[in-house]
């Protein structure tokens, strides 16, 4: 019974932050966007209403999976923090829930879209790479084969 | 220590549940900012959104600055999509009939109701709410688009799944979605069965409606071309039982195999010019002006706007063409307007005409006796805003 307690224990932190949605506030952008220390970061933007975006969050993440001492994979869902239910219940149907998760904490979402990317208008699937040496891409609509081999450290 | 496990699993279950639970939550700090306005034709303003599962009525008869008090439009509470590219709308009949329509969420992602009701008193009551379409699978039927054609009929336009879900079981490939659009000969008591306007149009753009100077509704909506091209196509929405003619409208090229959220807008002048804003981001993110001739490239094309300009909308009164749009900075939104006094040949400058630190909802122009306004939903509340002259 101990063990049982120990290794439940144990269970519970990792799904507290595995399953924990985190809301994305204007203020918070400008760290999401600093260049990671090593590799690159993936912001993979997407909405409920976005039929693409899973197919495309399965291929980031079997990417990231691939490398994942260079690649930190953080995905940011457009809709409101207030669908926090409907946004875990998704991100958990994709089992996407063990990476960490953004939502917007705004109504709408053009300003938050425009402070991660000024040069996106909202359309998803987006992808913000994120290098080390500061350097930013972004990628609107479902990756190719071709893109995503390109996105590889 | 067994007591010690069974708080532990009481506090785990709720965690686990949320997972499986509903997926529908409305946004529980106000309304979404998904909201329509009309002037009617005494010029009383009158303003649909949604609360509490309730699609409210409320008009003003001193141009948006008071409100009345709210009339439910469904008397029963049921789930209602108030938010980016959806919102409930409003439209009115040649005898100060109120219909409204709007798009129901049913249980599973992606999929909808179309629902529509009216008013025969001026919106002191509204009858049960129908659904518009015959098909009743669980599938997208949603972003509702409402007009009413010169002989009073209410014509509804959506977009529907039916045949990517049919094409898709048989193994065949089929982009976005199709777009159906149904009638009322009856004022608003029944509709005809739907029909299929175009196959594999985008799938979570709004779609504009505007009467035509013969009385007809035409459609401007983002198709898609070839492979994932989505420009607009145009089509006046037969209903005569002949086909509506489908033309491809502009010429952008931009591919995505993506959702834009972002439909274009239409105005047809008295003099048949067909007056459309339309957004895409081939290079970089830019809102287009352009004077709709289907089949071939948009005349008058102009560049109305650029990164952070989003959800334009048009409006044309004899020679004088509007388009408002939103455009977002770091410190908030602005609401933009360009004027042409001379049938869109030429716009004049970008000029500011209100500010909101808040979200915003789409801008919407509307027209009373030759005024222009713009409708802008803001999270510090609705506001009616007259266009300079």
């Amino acid at each position: 019974m101990k063990r049982l307690l120990l290794a439940f224990a144990l269970w519970l932190p990792t799904l507290a932050c595995a399953g924990t949605l985190q809301p994305l506030a204007a203020a918070d952008v400008p760290v999401l966007l600093q260049p990671p220390a090593h590799g690159m970061r993936i912001l993979a933007l997407w909405s409920l209403d976005c039929a693409y975006c899973e197919p495309n969050l399965e291929a980031l993440a079997a990417l990231q999976r691939a490398d994942p001492r260079e690649i930190e994979l953080v995905t940011v869902t457009t809709d409101s923090i207030q669908l926090r239910t409907a946004i875990e219940a998704r991100l958990h149907s994709m089992k996407m829930d063990v990476y960490p998760a953004r939502a917007y904490a705004e109504a709408s979402p053009e300003r938050i879209n425009f402070l991660l990317d000024p040069n996106w208008g909202g359309e998803t699937p987006r992808v913000l790479v994120i290098r080390a040496d500061g350097s930013r891409r972004g990628i609107s609509g479902a990756l190719t084969p071709a893109q995503l081999h390109k996105l590889r450290p | 220590m067994r007591h010690l496990l069974i708080v532990l699993l009481c506090l785990l279950s709720p965690a686990l549940l949320a997972h499986d639970g509903m997926r529908m939550e409305m946004p529980k700090n106000g309304p979404e900012l998904g909201a329509s306005a009309a002037f009617d034709s005494h010029g009383r303003l009158w303003l649909v959104n949604a609360a509490d599962g309730h699609v409210r009525l409320r008009h003003s008869d001193d141009d948006g600055r008071t409100l009345s008090a709210p009339v439910e439009v469904n008397a029963t509470a049921e789930r209602i999509y108030a938010e980016g590219e959806n919102r409930p709308k409003i439209a009115f009949g040649p005898h100060d009939e109120i219909y409204v329509s709007w798009s129901q969420p049913r249980a599973a992602p992606w999929t909808g109701f179309v629902r529509f009701a009216r008013s025969l008193d001026r919106g002191e009551h509204f009858g049960d709410p129908l659904t518009v379409h015959h098909d009743r699978a669980e599938i997208t039927h949603r972003f509702d688009a409402l007009a009413v054609d010169g002989h009073g009929r209410i014509v509804i336009a959506w977009i529907d799944k039916r045949d990517v879900i049919a094409a898709t079981a048989a193994g065949k490939p089929y982009l976005g979605a199709a777009i159906y659009y149904s009638w009322s000969d009856d004022g608003g008591a029944s509709f005809v069965p739907e029909r299929k306007l175009i196959d594999q149009s985008c799938e979570c753009c709004r779609i504009a409606l505007a009467r035509t100077p013969d009385g007809e509704v035409a459609a401007f909506f983002r198709s898609i071309h070839g492979d994932n091209i989505r420009d607009h196509a145009y089509a006046v929405l037969r209903t005569d039982g002949q086909a509506s003619q489908v033309a491809r409208a502009t010429f952008s090229d931009w591919q995505i195999a993506g959702c834009p959220h972002h439909g274009p807008g239409l105005a047809i002048g008295r003099d048949g010019i067909r007056h459309a804003v339309w957004y895409e981001a081939k290079d970089q993110p830019t809102i287009w002006y352009g004077q709709l001739d289907p089949g071939h490239a948009p005349e008058h094309p102009l560049a109305i706007a650029g990164s952070g300009a989003s959800h334009a909308d048009v409006a044309v009164h004899e020679r004088t063409v509007w388009v408002a749009w939103n455009q977002v900075g770091a410190d908030g939104y602005a609401l933009m307007l360009r004027r042409s006094a001379d049938d869109g040949a030429h716009f004049g400058a970008p000029r500011e005409i209100a500010r909101s630190s808040g979200a915003v909802g789409s801008p919407q122009l509307l027209l009373k006796q030759g005024r222009a306004f713009v409708a802008w939903n803001t999270a510090t509340g609705f506001r009616l805003i007259e266009v300079p002259r």
